[in-house]
């Protein structure tokens, strides 16, 4: 427990950061118009502003009330999101199959356990699986191997 | 007007739709895979929709919806398997169900709580499916005279309404909603052509991929709270077989009333825009347990407390449609989904679609009932099946789970910038959850900021900027009032339930 709500702090500043970016940015890089005949940024802009304002609403409260702060799940976070990211590195160059290979592997370093066998045959059975879904069954034009030049 | 001379017509056309091979067989691959991933905890309707999602961008709009419904409707019937069997809710809506399922369990009756549940869902979405067909074809026909005003109010009225009555605080739920919009405004504006917060990157000319963005949001965001979820199920085998299935003729009595007045609640819950299935199980369960004669057997294992919220979540289920395919405005994130795959396929949802695109929207109420159907006999006799599915450990799962997401996403255009979105996305998503905002929300202003945008626009134009149309005209100044009702309803709950917890204090 804390003394204030940093949860809603920091959410709520997010929030009214974010929103004061979108209305500089809407009412900077955009035409504004008139309401008559309105502009590109108009809109956008008074969404910043509204998103702004909630922001405050949210954030301005939690100054004056206890809170909790969730801890964060570090290594499950970042293997998931870079396990997402390695499949995203190799589609193109190498092909689905080590793609396949890629995810799997930066994925299950979620774990604090090293499974060598599980791993192996997740590769395995996956690359399987999705040459049978995507390749045979939707006839999708994916590389499965390829070799960059 | 020969109401029923139509309706019969309409049947005849949808049963030509929904019958044909194609379409049978994505209905069957629909509610299987809707029911695999309702089995199994941590994935939701949400999570599973936009998982299959870009699956159906290969297949023709009818079918693709077909298919989509079906993984919808499908994970109600698979999610109270693991609600009964193992105390864990396989989707939200199946939460209320272990209250009264997993008693059932541990007295040896799950086999006959299984049987019954499936009867109360289909009992539940067919009498949804009859509501469908007998009122989104009326509210369409009423919705035809409506401006753009109207809509653009109809709209703000969907938002308020499903940010300040789901779960959560209503005013982070507002917050998310108008996030979500800010996330529709970039890409190319309609009207000039010009690009909006793109900083310069072509890719996102088009906007943000609606499928990226669900998929961050509900799939990785998902698995990153998943993965530490340990421990494999032990289950009873006996008490799945066929044999212990067999309901006592007192537990058929005891159902007929809370199956009844479960499909009431959850058609009427479905309807309404920010309530689905899982607020109509809850408010089911909730009723059943106030009408009960003897209060104390609930929580017991006390079969009115699984069929009323059962038969509800897929009342709901269907119900939902109406707004989504009649005005084109839905009620729900998982509604705002289908109406984003109707959009991709250059379907444009409202009132007219019914009589522009008949024969898909015949078509798929059509294939519903056959859904249903395959529903039933998919989960008595195959109960074995996805019993086992409970038992597969969550390390070999959600790898498997991550790529249909990278893959699916892959292939809806052939780049790898979806990928990278989708990355972003599922950062957003746990950060979100982290700071207790609900992404459902988000989803819902991302589908309908752009359709809002567009009517706020028209509406602009052709009252020459005069911003009293949206009061001055009948039904929008209708809509508004409620809406503004609503946020002053809601800001008040929030004012008591904050002066609350400061009296227990001092007390």
């Amino acid at each position: 427990m804390y003394q204030r709500d940093y949860r809603d702090i920091i959410g709520g500043g997010l929030l009214l950061l974010t929103g004061a970016l979108i209305a500089w940015q809407a009412s900077t890089a955009l035409d504004l118009g008139t309401v008559r005949r309105m502009g590109p940024g108009l809109f956008p802009m008074a969404v910043g502003v509204l998103l702004a304002g909630f922001g405050l609403a949210i954030m301005i409260p939690a100054f004056f009330r206890q809170g909790t702060l969730d801890a964060v799940e570090i290594r499950p976070t970042l293997a998931v999101l870079a396990s997402v990211g390695a499949f995203a590195l190799t589609i193109r160059p190498y092909g689905l199959l080590p793609a396949i290979a890629a995810l799997v592997f930066v994925a299950m370093l979620a774990e604090t356990r090293f499974r060598p066998v599980a791993l192996v045959g997740s590769i395995v059975f996956l690359s399987l699986l999705a040459y049978l879904i995507f390749r045979v069954g939707l006839g999708l034009p994916l590389a499965m191997v390829r070799w960059p030049h | 007007m020969d109401v029923f001379g139509t309706l019969t017509g309409n049947i005849a056309l949808g049963l030509n739709t929904a019958l044909s091979a194609s379409n049978l067989f994505y209905c069957f691959v629909g509610v299987f895979l809707g029911t695999v991933i309702g089995v199994i905890p941590g994935l939701g309707a949400l999570a599973a929709i936009s998982m299959l999602f870009p699956i159906t961008f290969h297949l023709d709009p009818t079918a693709a919806l077909i298919m989509l419904a079906g993984i919808w409707y499908g994970t109600s019937y698979g999610g109270n398997t693991a609600s009964i069997l193992l105390n864990i809710p396989g989707t939200p809506a199946n939460a209320v169900t272990c209250l009264d399922g997993y008693p059932m369990t541990r007295q040896g009756r799950g086999g006959v709580a299984l049987l019954m549940t499936t009867v109360a869902s289909f009992v539940g979405g067919s009498i949804g499916i009859v509501l469908m067909m007998l009122f989104a074809p009326t509210i369409a026909s009423y919705a035809l005279s409506f401006g753009s005003a109207d809509y653009f109010s109809l709209m703000v009225l969907g938002l308020v309404a499903a940010s300040t009555i789901s779960d959560g605080s209503a005013i982070k739920g507002l917050a998310m909603v108008v996030l979500g919009i800010a996330f529709g405004t970039v890409g190319m504006d309609l009207y000039t052509g010009q690009a909006r917060f793109t900083f310069g990157m072509l890719e996102l000319a088009d906007g943000i991929s609606l499928v990226a963005l669900a998929m961050g949001l509900f799939g990785i965001s998902e698995i990153i709270v998943g993965v530490r979820q340990v421990g494999v199920a032990r289950i009873d085998r006996k008490s799945v077989t066929l044999r212990a299935m067999k309901p006592t003729r007192d537990d058929l009595r005891r159902s007929i009333g809370p199956m009844l007045r479960g499909t009431g609640l959850g058609s009427f819950f479905g309807t309404l825009p920010g309530t689905g299935p899982s607020v109509a199980a809850f408010m089911a369960y909730a009723v059943e347990k106030r009408v009960a004669k003897d209060r104390s057997r609930f929580g017991k294992g006390a079969i009115e407390g699984i069929m009323a919220p059962e038969s509800a979540n897929n009342a709901a289920d269907q119900t939902s449609f109406i707004p989504t395919l009649a005005l084109g405005i839905p009620g729900s994130p998982t509604m705002a989904l289908m109406l984003g795959a109707l959009i991709i396929h250059g379907i444009t949802p409202g009132p007219q679609l019914m009589t522009e695109q008949a024969s898909l929207f015949w078509g798929l109420v059509m294939s519903f009932w056959i859904g249903n159907l395959l529903l039933v006999v998919l989960n008595v006799p195959l109960i074995g099946l996805w019993v086992r599915l409970l038992l597969i450990p969550y390390h070999l799962l959600y790898p498997a789970v991550l790529m249909f997401i990278c893959i699916g996403v892959y292939t809806v255009n052939n780049n790898a910038f979806d990928v990278w979105l989708v990355l972003f996305f599922g950062a957003l998503g746990y950060g979100l959850r982290l700071l207790q905002f609900s992404a459902a929300p988000l989803l819902l202003g991302f589908v309908l900021g752009p359709l809002m945008e567009e009517h706020f626009r028209r509406a602009m134009l052709i009252s020459r900027g005069n911003l009293m149309t949206f009061l001055e005209r009948p039904i929008s100044g209708t809509v508004l009032a409620v809406t503004a009702l609503l946020l002053v309803w809601s800001a008040w709950a929030a004012f008591r339930q904050s002066r609350n917890p400061m009296l227990s204090v001092t007390n």
